[in-house]
């Protein structure tokens, strides 16, 4: 572990969470929140991203107790070396066949809406190329390369999300808690966007490599407040532009936003286009972070450290889960029960390690014995 | 494996061959005359520049004057060596006996030498030899004088090919190390400036300077220059691109990491920022490291002229970057694939050129891509007298002939203009180069996926740009990791006024440029006496 050339400040902690938590789910969030919570998504959402949040504050609130170790290092610490790396180990799956699915996601939403004539394997194995040449870079590089793409995933949305406001119809938002207010409903919608948000669990691969990981908080906070809010912004301009009854019968509820949007000085008659290229950028830093967690864990937890090979031989395991699935609609259904039974239970797990950990009593090493043990 | 045996093999023998020449450069001068000149000779044996003057010394003692007449200044040799040590004199007469005395006698009180010693080592007098030195041999002395007589032939200085500018210094670098250490020095006159003298090359032993400011570089940046140049294993170094490829961080990448320049003005800014800077001897180029992307779009002028200008011009070179690097494959992305991207009237227009083309649209940027990379070839290699008119004549057919025969189509020509035209504004050459070879990989993925490939082909750059550092330096920063005050001079050029810090990306020991404040702005000297009059 190379202190000196890894170094993430809190910016740029910040921007991996804004980047890895706008991706691939972005297109669809919409839809399966509206499909649960009706008019009542955007309160939904925000519901939805508060419940993240406390998640968030967990997974800090153990990386700042630990500041030299990943998720991997502390699970070992705090549940003991069995049960730890067992947990450890599932986690690391739940990322791998999570990357699987969801640049399946991105490949189905790629050839629907531009490349309807080349088999969907292309898509798949481009992006997983392009992470595997990623992704045994160091930490320094990972950080910059999320910090680099995060302008360049805002400013077509940030656009988009302008010349939308000429549609929107406010009365597609109203009621504000839905038509039929049930609470098992709107929280099955609520909790929809922890399920796809909870990939900020990257950042307890990063906190040791950080400048100063004592500021973590500050930096994950600002990170998942923006990101958060333009996820918000996003649903709320879909409902209001779309209303419930057309966004039921969308897959991609804002990819179709995209295209409706008319630019004035007519360079471009259809910007969906850019708006792909952003959302591809999007998805590559998601899976990014999605493989970043899966290569780093399995060579910290089998004491391994070449990331270059495991990169490689994770390629074809994610192809495979990618292509598992027969047609979208089982994607969708597999996706929603992994994140479902994977990504809601994750948001508790940081609490059940700090309390064990309080329990067991395991102080927060002093600054000096941590430079030693490394 | 057994490839590797030979060369290690090899390798052996070339050890026990340099042994035996190693026990004859042990070899000292003996006090006969005859006997130290038959040493050399026997090395030199007859060749043409070899030259042996026999003279006496003060018209006594004999003597010879050895040098290779390639190197040396002849007047010089007359003037202030034979000349003087030829005439009769009283005083050596008199002098005392002992022969140390003579020779320092020689170099202290009598020869006007600025440079001068005194040897008795075979190896180190055939070394001074070929240094363009002249070695004086005194019969019954076992030592020699060795002299500096070198004149190398010179070009002046004169502006630099490479980096016009409208304002700004004409003043280039030349082969000469020693000028171009006087234009730092000249611009730089302060006691903190060193260069270091390394040297490296087995047979060419090419003197290398490494230039910087003690007080501002780092340290460890220095000692990291000087631990990559003396790991340099090789033969010849015959201009400072062999230094440069020895000392990059990543040889495979195709983006140069280190920036070269003709410009000692660029030199020296560039070693106040706390970089540092390494003369070739022989080359006309000095090498700055470590170089982040940006500098390579930035120009000296950039600094002279005012700063919206450059601002501005910056921003366009930018522009023409991205023009150079994705037009083509933007174009036939939308003709290929995604028609529906662009207006219907541009729709029509583009196909109805195509029409009669009979390549795909991908077959025929590549084509007229792969044209316009030989035509740009061929006028930089093509003699002089012929080059303004070949190339005339090629664009003349590759332009107005393709399109009346219909082999192209008039708006693939449109785009391939443009995209050569924007790889041209880049200031920097090798950085050009790149980008220009790096369209291809994107024309053929755009060919293949469309849209997705050429996302995916930026993304492959880009991210192996964010990999790439130099010397330890982000290959992005100032912009990736983020650097407020960087920013200032890196996509646009703010107010002289407001650069008050170094780069923090070089870590230099002085990170402010100016300690003393500096006033906002100009005072109005006649806003007081308007007041009073009016």
């Amino acid at each position: 572990m190379n202190k000196q050339r890894d170094q993430v400040s809190t910016l740029q902690l910040a921007f991996i969470i804004i980047s890895t938590m706008i991706g691939v789910s972005v297109i669809s969030l919409t839809r399966f929140i509206v499909n649960y919570a009706g008019t009542g998504g955007p309160f939904a959402t925000i519901v939805g991203i508060l419940i993240g949040f406390i998640g968030l504050v967990g997974l800090v609130l153990v990386g700042k107790r630990f500041p030299t170790k990943t998720i991997i290092g502390y699970n070992e610490i705090i549940l003991g070396k069995p049960i730890g790396r067992i947990m450890s180990l599932f986690i690391i799956l739940l990322f791998l066949v999570l990357a699987g699915l969801e640049t399946r996601q991105y490949a189905e939403a790629i050839q629907g809406s531009i490349l309807n004539n080349t088999p969907i394997q292309l898509a798949i194995v481009v992006m997983l190329l392009l992470c595997v040449t990623t992704t045994y870079q160091n930490v320094s590089t990972f950080a910059y390369i999320h910090f680099f793409y995060v302008p360049l995933i805002l400013i077509p949305i940030v656009v988009i999300l302008v010349f939308a406001f000429r549609d929107v119809e406010m009365y597609h938002l109203a009621p504000f808690l839905g038509n039929e207010p049930n609470f098992k409903d709107f929280m099955k919608g609520a909790l929809v966007v922890p399920m796809a948000i909870a990939n900020f669990l990257v950042i307890a691969m990063v906190i040791p490599f950080m400048k100063n990981p004592m500021k973590s908080m500050k930096g994950a906070a600002w990170g998942y407040s923006f990101g958060a809010l333009i996820l918000l912004v996003v649903i709320t301009m879909t409902i209001a532009v779309f209303g419930v009854e057309e966004i039921m019968q969308m897959f991609w509820p804002t990819l179709i936003l995209g295209r409706m949007i008319q630019v004035p000085a007519e360079i471009l008659s259809r910007i969906d286009a850019i708006l792909l290229i952003s959302y591809i950028y999007g998805v590559f830093t998601t899976l990014l972070s999605y493989y970043f967690i899966v290569v780093r864990g399995i060579c910290e937890l089998f004491r391994f450290h070449n990331y270059r090979i495991v990169s490689i031989l994770a390629a074809p395991i994610i192809f495979l889960v990618a292509i598992f699935p027969e047609d979208i609609f089982t994607m969708y259904k597999y996706l929603l029960a992994v994140t479902k039974y994977g990504m809601l239970p994750l948001l508790l797990y940081p609490f059940i390690l700090l309390s064990i950990a309080s329990i067991r009593g395991l102080k927060r090493l002093p600054e000096s014995e941590e430079n030693n043990s490394l | 494996m057994v490839f590797w045996k030979r060369k290690r093999k090899s390798s052996n023998e070339r050890l026990s061959s340099s042994d035996s020449l190693e026990a004859s450069q042990n070899t000292k001068l003996t006090d006969n005359l005859i006997q130290n000149t038959k040493l050399v000779k026997e090395v030199f044996q007859r060749d043409t520049d070899f030259t042996l003057r026999s003279f006496h010394l003060f018209g006594k003692t004999p003597a010879m004057a050895l040098f290779i007449s390639s190197l040396v200044d002849n007047e010089k040799i007359n003037r202030d060596i034979i000349q003087p040590l030829q005439a009769p004199k009283e005083i050596y007469n008199k002098s005392s006996v002992s022969k140390k005395y003579t020779l320092q006698y020689l170099l202290n009180d009598f020869l006007y030498f600025s440079e001068g010693e005194i040897k008795c080592e075979l190896p180190s007098i055939l070394d001074a030899l070929l240094q363009g030195r002249t070695v004086i041999f005194i019969d019954g002395e076992n030592e020699c004088l060795i002299l500096d007589t070198l004149k190398r032939e010179k070009r002046g200085i004169t502006e630099p090919e490479t980096e016009r500018v409208v304002r700004g210094p004409r003043e280039g670098f030349i082969e000469q190390l020693q000028t171009n250490l006087s234009l730092l020095r000249y611009r730089l006159p302060v006691p903190e400036f060193r260069a270091k003298p390394i040297e490296v090359g087995e047979k060419t032993k090419t003197k290398i300077a490494i230039c910087y400011l003690e007080n501002i570089a780092s340290d460890e940046l220095i000692n990291e220059v000087k631990q990559r140049i003396q790991d340099i294993g090789i033969d010849r170094i015959l201009d400072a691109g062999y230094i440069e490829q020895f000392i990059q961080d990543n040889p495979r990448s195709p983006f140069p990491q280190v920036l070269n320049t003709e410009r000692p003005d660029k030199a020296v800014g560039n070693i106040l920022e706390g970089r540092v800077a390494i003369l070739v001897d022989g080359s006309p180029y000095a090498l700055i490291v470590p170089a982040v992307f940006n500098q390579f779009y930035q120009t000296s002028e950039d600094y002279v002229s005012r700063t919206l200008m450059s601002s501005i011009i910056r921003s366009i070179r930018y522009m023409a970057l991205l023009f150079s690097l994705t037009f083509p494959s933007l174009y036939v992305t939308v003709l290929s694939f995604h028609p529906e991207m662009i207006p219907a009237k541009f729709v029509v227009a583009a196909s109805s050129g195509r029409a009669g083309v009979p390549f795909p649209v991908v077959v025929e940027v590549l084509l007229m891509e792969l044209a316009m990379e030989i035509l740009r070839e061929a006028t930089i290699r093509m003699p002089q007298q012929v080059g303004g008119a070949l190339s005339i004549v090629g664009v003349l057919v590759i332009g107005q002939a393709a399109v009346s025969a219909g082999f192209v189509s008039p708006i693939t020509v449109v785009i391939i203009a443009l995209s050569t035209i924007g790889s041209f504004a880049t200031p920097s050459y090798n950085a050009a180069i790149t980008f220009r070879m790096l369209k291809f990989p994107l024309i053929v993925l755009s060919g293949f996926i469309g849209l997705l490939g050429l996302a995916v082909g930026l993304m492959f750059i880009i991210n192996h740009m964010l990999s790439l550092r130099s010397f330890g330096v982000p290959y992005f920063s100032p912009i990736t990791p983020w650097n407020k005050e960087g920013i200032k001079d890196s996509i646009i050029r703010a107010p002289l006024r407001w650069l008050t810090e170094r780069p923090r990306e070089l870590h230099p020991k002085d990170k402010v440029r100016v300690d003393s404040g500096v006033k906002k702005g100009p005072s109005n000297p006649l806003a007081n006496e308007k007041r009073g009059r009016f």
